[in-house]
């Protein structure tokens, strides 16, 4: 049950983000909010888990969070990715507390009862004389992800059993997924492992800033653009497309300021360039072409960035690819898992620079990142005052001044340049909608459906 | 031919020493005089850690480190702090290095010794009653040059896998 306060400042936040493009500060910092929000948008989004990469054998397994709750990503000994409940049937013990590494069983280590990789349980010690033989081995299985799917190598769970499909949820943002995914013959792999590290900031503040907001390039890292590794024009993002779809999915396209010499395709080696424009539509290489940054989100907690970059600044710049998750800990609390991808083809210089670039850019100790967590710090603990929750959040950059682009060759709602506040409004409207949308069984098949966000709406309007 | 250096109670005293300033001018945020004193091949990694079952060879990540730097990419970062838009250490951290536990051994090269120690970083910003803390062992190759030594190697084995800073923005 959502509490009648929270219901209300959603419900109007519903109407403002349309009328007046705010957004209520409310939804940052808040216990209570946090408490829904695990239910009503984690506990029915597909969320991202693990690249198959990082699981590559059968038997490999990572652990990985959708909310609290964890889960052994493996590779079974059939060669299928499962999603176990990383917790024992017994008593709830876990049964595996490596972060990562290659098992064929797991025995919990509270009373030994051992589950294979396929989550069946195959082991009660003392079984027949503690239990005779009335325990049923095959009704205790590890509890599965309700829903399990992977898309290009992206695996995804679910906690909603009555979810739509993974595909559906994606829906138009494939198209620009791909780009990024699908480009190389032998796909992507996880260099490594991701970093991990704790920032006393609310999760959704990493998904804002990457879906949409090339705003804050000039003045945050503004240290970087004075030592030359970000766009010197303050306009560079008027060079970009600015994209959204439904499900809250967006991303930000930029190519280069006019006169400025950069490398088609985000400078890719040679072989992956060729392999691109075999493998991708006219469309997507016609978008892919002239790209120089792309940054996106997929609802609700996985932003993409796909940088050109320099690794210093006496270095010419090469491209590197970061996912990252938004892992929420509290309101006021995220685990950022920051991970480095490179196409497993590409030629082992490029595997090299491109990481250099990665590390001391986007990683944990990068010269950008570290200012975008600072600021997302001090929002934070801001907007959990009581006064400074009251507010709303000015949301209506580009307001009667852009107009959808009629021209753009890709799918969602795109508009021609990158300083707008399109995509983080959608966003945010479709996480007040689900906040809003009570669980099943007024929603039985557990997705917000169209009808049940209309309804929404015009309940908020009325 | 080259013979390790041999290792004597000054050239612990010296090494010692040498810590201890180059803690100083970093709690202090003189990182352009830190710069002085290190070598221009410099190496300085932070490797990645994960949490492995303890019959796992090491749990030190190949592949991927949550820093790797060089001579000019730390250029780059004390340029950056010269600056005036480091949001991320302006204003800075309070900052206090500990460096305890030092073991100097001889190093592969005549002029180079190399030296172990153990780092407590103590990081708090801003006025919130609340501090960061870092914790892990060094491993240096100081090499000996006229008038003292320079930084040539650093790696940094932390002793968490999930950082619990919001950055590492500052030199361990
Ligand atoms: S809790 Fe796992 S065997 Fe008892
Ligand atoms: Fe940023």
């Amino acid at each position: 049950m959502l509490r009648n306060e929270l219901r209300q400042i959603l419900e109007k936040g519903l109407h403002d983000v349309e009328a007046d493009w705010t957004v209520p500060a409310a939804i940052i910092n808040d216990p209570e909010m946090h408490d829904a929000e695990r239910e009503r948008v984690f506990g029915r989004s597909w969320v991202f888990l693990a690249h198959e990469s990082e699981i590559p054998e059968r038997g490999d397994y990572v652990v990985r969070y959708i909310s609290e709750d964890q889960f052994i990503v493996c590779r079974d000994e059939d060669g299928e990715v499962r999603g176990h409940l990383n917790s024992c049937r017994h008593r709830g013990m876990q049964v595996c507390r490596a972060e990562m590494g290659n098992a064929s069983h797991f025995r919990c280590p509270y009373h030994g009862w051992t589950y294979n990789n396929k989550g069946s349980l195959v082991g009660v010690p003392a079984g027949r004389e503690a239990y005779g033989n009335k325990l049923d081995k095959s009704l205790w299985q590890l509890k599965p992800v309700p829903k399990l799917d992977t898309y290009k190598g992206l695996i995804f769970g679910c906690l909603d059993p009555d979810a739509q499909s993974l595909d559906d949820y994606l829906g138009d943002m494939k198209f620009y997924l791909d780009i990024v995914l699908d480009r190389s013959d032998a796909g992507l792999q996880v260099v490594g492992a991701p970093q991990r590290w704790v920032v006393d900031a609310n999760w959704k503040l990493g998904a804002d800033n990457f879906i949409g907001d090339a705003y804050h390039t000039m003045m945050t890292h503004r240290s970087m653009v004075e030592l030359g590794l970000a766009p010197p024009d303050p306009k560079f993002a008027l060079y970009g497309e600015h994209v959204h779809t439904e499900h809250g999915h967006g991303l930000g396209i930029i190519g280069p300021p006019p006169g400025i010499p950069l490398p088609e395709f985000l400078g890719m080696p040679e072989n992956i360039v060729e392999q691109l424009q075999r493998r991708l539509s006219p469309e997507q290489v016609e978008v892919f072409r002239p790209v120089a940054f792309i940054h996106g989100t997929v609802f609700p907690n996985l932003s993409i960035g796909n940088f050109l970059m320099s690794k210093d600044h006496v270095s010419p710049p090469t491209s590197f690819l970061t996912l990252r998750l938004w892992h929420p800990l509290g309101p006021d609390k995220m685990e950022i898992m920051s991970f480095f991808l490179v196409e497993k083809e590409a030629p082992d210089w490029y595997k090299e620079e491109s990481y250099q670039a990665y590390v001391r850019t986007f990683g944990i100790s990068g010269a950008f990142e570290q200012d975008d967590a600072e600021n997302w710090r001090s929002i934070t603990r801001v907007l959990g005052a009581q006064y400074a929750k009251k507010m709303e959040l000015n949301y209506q950059m580009g307001r009667g001044v852009y107009e959808p682009d009629p021209d753009w060759p890709g799918p969602g709602k795109a508009f021609p340049m990158d300083y707008a506040e399109a995509n983080q409004r959608n966003f945010m409207e479709y996480w007040m909608q689900l906040m809003v949308t009570d669980p099943a069984p007024h929603n039985k098949n557990g997705k917000v459906s169209d009808a049940a966000a209309a309804e929404a709406l015009t309940r908020a309007e009325a | 031919m080259t013979t390790a250096t041999e290792i004597t109670d000054a050239t612990v005293r010296e090494v010692t020493e040498w810590l201890f300033t180059e803690a100083e001018l970093l709690d202090a945020g003189k990182y352009r005089e830190w710069l002085d004193l290190v070598a221009e091949d410099l190496s300085y990694v932070v490797p990645l850690r994960v949490t492995r079952e303890r019959e796992a060879d090491t749990d030190i990540v190949e592949g991927m480190t949550l820093m790797d730097d060089d001579w000019d990419s730390m250029e780059m970062r004390v340029l950056r702090l010269e600056t005036e838009y480091a949001w991320a250490e302006d204003p800075p951290s309070r900052s206090r290095h500990f460096v305890t536990n030092v073991r100097v051994a001889a190093g592969e090269t005549a002029d180079e010794v190399a030296v172990k120690s153990n780092l407590l970083l103590y990081r708090t910003r801003g006025d919130v009653a609340t501090f960061d803390i870092l914790s892990g062992e060094r491993h240096d190759v100081l090499r000996r040059v006229a008038g003292g030594y320079r930084l040539a190697k650093r790696v940094v084995v932390l002793d968490q896998t999930t950082i619990m800073t919001h950055n590492l923005a500052l030199i361990m």
